[in-house]
């Protein structure tokens, strides 16, 4: 990103954050922290490409977002996994199974019954197998951003965009995550042991210490890259500090 | 709505046939519920028509002289007109605002942006089914309607009397269609078809949408449907003037 502000779809006038720019390398792990309503969301839909954004440059996998439509723009979104906040915006309407599935028989032109290998394995890995077959709107909060994540995996991308993964979980889901993670950051068996970029966005920063390589603050409609986690601690902003210890 | 409309028919042109195993169970699923599932109440419809529109008027006509114009009365009227809309009409009520709410309610829980985030065009995925489903449901109930009005028609006005043959009656019928009839009737149950589905999806998709809106869309969703039904079927009022 060069240079972009970003806007909400919907009040395209006023900037939410400007002057965002910022390179993600193959291989990376950054955590975004920020107050809520800070911006991080719109933050990692943009850079999923997902949203317009009125000024700056957006490149990803090297080329301009801007001007890219129809299967080139499939094509690049399939290359990055975005999970998104809460409950991960499952297809309600459908079982767990199915919301998993879906992006393999569409992208594949391929029955559910073709896919049913390739997305029990992914169930398993996640620990779902009990709720594969119970409609999506049903489930805990924990276990829905659970499929959401094998949803986005299950296209094995290259990058993979979480908007506040630990948000609300208790000790074990937590435990599982940052286990999981740190599993795709050095890279899984599942993913062809590729490691996988990760970007993921919270209020906590505390919570992924360990699994973020580089830190950046969105704050008061800025954006500021901080650097490692020692960086991060030694910063004297006292609203770094704040997100530093806002669990304390 | 009209860029809706024109972004639905290019992606309908330019996916044709892509991930076909995944759209077509959608498209079968849609006609399932709003053809099929709607078939009942069409055979009820009809029968009503044919009770209260097609045997009346034989049975008028049969008083005052004139069995001659049985055809082309009932060629107007019923086919040309009320089935049309009436079948239009129907599918709205019956699956129009559960569509415009489902569609609405997944537009404001973010779903659309996942499917969008996952590589599915959303119009592709959500928009093309439901206007194929319920296109081919309206122009077969359409189908189906006429043929029941006319059979109820024919049965009320037999029990009361009338002097014709089921084939003297359909010859009557079919003597007072030109061909240009039959393409004209599949025309306008597609354009019937087309823009009670679009105007469906349109306000259950197009506009950014809270919770507390959606009710409102499926009662605009309604009105407008009518209205564009009505002024549609007005645009074929010449040409019928013409035959």
């Amino acid at each position: 990103m060069r240079g972009v502000s970003v806007v909400h779809p919907e009040l395209p006038e006023k900037a939410v954050l400007t002057g965002v720019d910022w390179e993600v390398m193959a291989g990376d792990s950054w955590v975004i922290t920020g107050l809520e309503r800070s911006g991080k969301t719109l933050l990692l839909e943009t850079a999923a490409g997902l949203h317009p954004f009125p000024v700056g440059e957006v490149r990803l996998f090297g080329k301009p977002v801007t001007g890219m439509e129809g299967d080139e723009l499939a094509w690049v979104r399939r290359r990055m996994g975005l999970v998104f906040d809460g409950r991960g915006r499952l297809f309600t309407s459908q079982t767990v199974f199915e919301n998993v599935a879906l992006p393999l028989c569409y992208h594949g032109n391929r029955t559910l019954e073709e896919v049913t290998p390739e997305v029990w394995g992914w169930l398993e890995r996640m620990q779902l197998e009990s709720v594969a077959d119970q409609m999506s709107g049903r489930i805990g909060r924990a276990l829905a951003r659970r499929v959401a994540l094998a949803r986005a995996l299950v296209q094995k991308p290259e990058v993979l965009l979480i908007d506040n993964p630990m948000a609300g979980l208790d000790m074990e889901h937590a435990r599982w995550w940052r286990g999981f993670l740190g599993k795709l950051l050095k890279g899984d068996p599942a993913m062809e042991d590729r490691p996988v970029t990760l970007v993921l966005a919270t209020d906590s920063p505390r919570t992924l210490m360990g699994l973020g390589k580089r830190f950046a603050v969105t704050q008061a409609g800025h954006w500021h890259l901080v650097g490692d986690w020692s960086a991060f601690e030694r910063s004297e902003d006292p609203a770094f500090q704040g997100l530093l210890h806002d669990e304390e | 709505m009209g860029a809706f409309m024109l972004i639905t028919l290019g992606t309908m042109a330019t996916k044709y046939g892509k991930a076909s195993r995944v759209i077509r169970p959608l498209i079968q699923e849609q006609i399932l519920r709003a053809g099929i599932k709607v078939l009942p109440i069409i055979c009820f419809l009809g029968a009503a028509m044919g009770v209260v529109i097609v045997g009346q008027t034989v049975l008028l006509l049969m008083q005052v002289g004139q069995v001659q114009l049985m055809g082309p009365l009932l060629v107007t009227v019923v086919i040309r007109e009320l089935a049309p809309l009436t079948a239009a009409l129907v599918v709205l009520a019956r699956v129009g605002t559960a569509v415009v709410t489902e569609l609405g309610t997944s537009r404001a829980m973010g779903e659309v942006e996942a499917l969008e985030a996952l590589g599915v065009d959303p119009i592709h995925y959500l928009v093309i089914p439901r206007v194929v489903g319920f296109t081919v449901s309206i122009i077969c109930l359409t189908v189906y309607l006429i043929l029941f009005a006319l059979l109820t028609g024919y049965l009320m006005g037999f029990l009361r009397g009338m002097n014709l043959s089921l084939g003297e009656f359909g010859g009557m019928i079919a003597s007072a269609m030109s061909w240009v009839d039959f393409p004209l009737l599949g025309l306008k149950t597609l354009a019937f078809g087309l823009i009670a589905s679009l105007i469906m999806c349109y306000h259950g998709l197009a506009e950014p949408m809270l919770l507390e809106q959606v009710g409102r869309a499926t009662t605009r969703t309604v009105a407008h449907t009518v209205v564009a039904c009505l002024l549609c079927d007005a645009l074929f009022l010449p040409v019928y003037l013409l035959l």
